[in-house]
């Protein structure tokens, strides 16, 4: 491909829109929105699945466009699925604290999708950060939480492989953040030191030496937008969720508490399915995987894929094969 | 000294070089978008590789200098790389704004002590970041070194075969290969680890001195200050939090028919 016919793609897939599936919003808070997806098969029956993505990056990374879309491929399994848009924290969210994001605004999500569908309890999908925040809904409301799926998720976070855990480990936290927020562009720019060379070189030379196939960039431009598409974080917030769990790793301890309320993954009997990626440089398979001895369930699977992290969302091996099986594993539940 | 590295560096420049000559005007190489930084970064790449096998190419006694040469060349090509200390807000050249060192080492006392304190401590915290920074530099060109080495000496063993354009991806995926478990090896390590925490530190510092600098600036123009902000907002949120944590208020009762018709009579 000639730079110029690389320019002339770019720019054609430049109005391209990340989110494939049609949804609704069917409740919102503030910055908050909680989006219903509409169905495209026959109902799997069930309870819903609600999708808890993380507070750093975007949620459309779900839905990024029709043959790499997590949401899609549980949709085309018969699953009834609503998703947490936390929105684009500003200055006045500075205070907003992980309690405030577990037990308010996602126990407020919760309880309207019970109230909507008359039910007790509904499944969690929580990803990444997002399955931290899960994991601790669901040790504070069990009665709440069916089945609980867990993706890409650190529990463990002093594992030898975890870079951030390392690099976290000195750093004055409180000094940094000042209370004020973080900026999502900062993190960005850590996230990318994890692998510099692959992560701000390869990956366009590799742009670059492919073919100018319209799906092609077009896929490449949507994952592009995202990458760079990072909130500010909610600086008590950040900053709890690094002192307690990178640097005092309060959720493998059983030392967390949020709300006042201890934080007990051995308390957790809900069946667990823990989705873990083998080559994962974000969250290490062991920082995932250390959930297996943690919690106190008799129902736990885990299951691990050859894949990174982001190939756990959009790669074409987790669209043929993530989504069936969480619809698999609910449905035997 | 087999050629056959060079030559397959060789036909992957020339990919690029007709990639970059095709380029309509304003998306010229000098126009420092897009990818034309990358294509420069690989005709130097090529350019050093082809010095470095000619350098081999002159017996073994002069493979150890050709060695140094090529690092040399990688370690200064990378050295300005864009590493997560530029993330913390602070960058290099943070004490470019600082006072003058004399500063600090006048007693601070009388009307202006607090000022001169915390231009002190500002001078202090921008000192810091320049050490920490020289410091995570070192590491850098060290873990350069080590990734130059370590490619060097896979280009002594190119793999067999026809050269396609996979074969000279997979050459460029070569260094960075070693590029990455090079600096994996640093970033894992305790020295950039302290090194990274200490640039951090200390420009959370530098931010704060100067947060406070700024803040006695807005006092003394009747401006509302950051911390002011703050208490306005905590007492907002502690509000919001006493009213989520405030049971639901029950429902008001149904007025009867009787009470509400004599209601509306009333003017």
């Amino acid at each position: 491909m000639t730079t110029a016919d690389l320019y002339a793609a770019l720019a054609a897939a430049s109005h391209c829109v990340a989110g494939c599936s049609q949804k609704e919003t069917v409740w919102e808070s503030g910055k908050l929105k909680l989006y219903r997806y509409r169905p495209i098969a026959r109902p799997a029956g069930g309870a819903p699945l609600l999708i808890v993505y993380a507070l750093v990056n975007r949620p459309y990374m779900m839905d990024l466009q029709e043959d790499r879309s997590l949401i899609r491929g549980l949709l085309a399994q018969g699953v009834d699925v609503y998703l947490i848009d936390w929105g684009y924290p500003d200055g006045a969210d500075r205070f907003t604290t992980l309690a405030d994001y577990i037990d308010n605004y996602l126990a407020a999500c919760v309880q309207q999708i019970l109230h909507a569908h008359q039910l007790q309890a509904l499944n969690l999908l929580g990803v990444c950060q997002g399955g931290v925040l899960s994991l601790c809904f669901a040790a504070l409301h069990p009665q709440r939480v069916r089945n609980l799926i867990t993706m890409v998720t650190p529990v463990d976070f002093h594992t030898p492989a975890d870079l951030l855990s390392k690099w976290a480990a000195k750093i004055d936290i409180t000094a940094w953040v000042n209370d004020g927020n973080v900026s999502g562009d900062a993190l960005n720019q850590l996230f990318l030191s994890l692998m510099p060379f692959r992560l701000t070189q390869q990956k366009y030379v590799d742009l670059l030496s492919g073919s100018a196939d319209r799906a092609r960039v077009e896929n490449f431009m949507r994952v592009e937008q995202w990458i760079f598409d990072s909130p500010d974080q909610a600086g008590a917030a950040f900053r709890e969720f690094v002192t307690w769990l990178y640097q005092e790793n309060r959720l493998a301890r059983n030392q967390l508490e949020i709300a006042g309320r201890k934080i007990d993954l051995r308390e957790l009997q809900l069946p667990i399915l823990n989705l873990i990626g083998m080559r994962d440089h974000l969250v290490p398979p062991d920082a995932s995987g250390a959930l297996r001895r943690l919690v106190g369930s008799s129902d736990y699977t885990a299951l691990e894929f050859d894949l990174g992290h982001i190939g756990m969302y959009i790669s074409a091996r987790a669209q043929r094969e993530v989504p069936p099986a969480i619809a698999q594993w609910l449905a035997s539940r | 000294m087999e050629r056959e590295p060079w030559r397959q560096w060789q036909q992957f420049a020339s990919l690029w070089a007709a990639a970059s000559s095709e380029s309509p005007g304003r998306f010229g190489r000098d126009g420092g978008v897009g990818f034309a930084p990358l294509m420069d970064a690989v005709e130097r790449f090529t350019a050093a590789a082809r010095t470095f096998l000619d350098n081999c190419a002159g017996g073994s006694s002069h493979e150890a200098e050709a060695v140094r040469v090529f690092s040399d060349f990688l370690r200064e090509r990378f050295a300005d790389f864009q590493m997560p200390w530029g993330a913390f807000g602070v960058g290099a050249g943070a004490a470019r704004g600082a006072p003058p060192p004399s500063v600090g080492d006048l007693p601070a006392f009388g009307a202006s002590r607090e000022q001169q304190q915390r231009w002190q401590r500002l001078a202090s915290a921008a000192q810091r970041i320049d050490d920490a920074q020289r410091r995570l530099q070192r590491l850098w060109s060290d873990m350069l070194r080590d990734a130059a080495a370590a490619f060097a000496a896979r280009l002594m063993s190119p793999p067999p075969g026809p050269v396609s354009s996979e074969a000279l991806q997979a050459l460029y995926a070569g260094w960075i290969d070693c590029a990455e478990d090079a600096y994996a090896r640093m970033a894992h390590g305790e020295a950039f680890c302290n090194a990274l925490a200490e640039f951090v530190n200390a420009s959370s510092q530098w931010r704060l001195e100067l947060q406070a600098s700024t803040g006695h600036m807005a006092k003394l123009l009747d401006l509302p200050t950051r911390s002011e902000i703050n208490t306005l907002l905590q007492r907002l949120k502690s509000i919001e939090d006493r009213l989520h944590a405030a049971p639901e208020p029950t429902a008001p009762t149904r007025p009867s028919r009787k009470r509400s018709a004599r209601s509306k009579t009333k003017p």
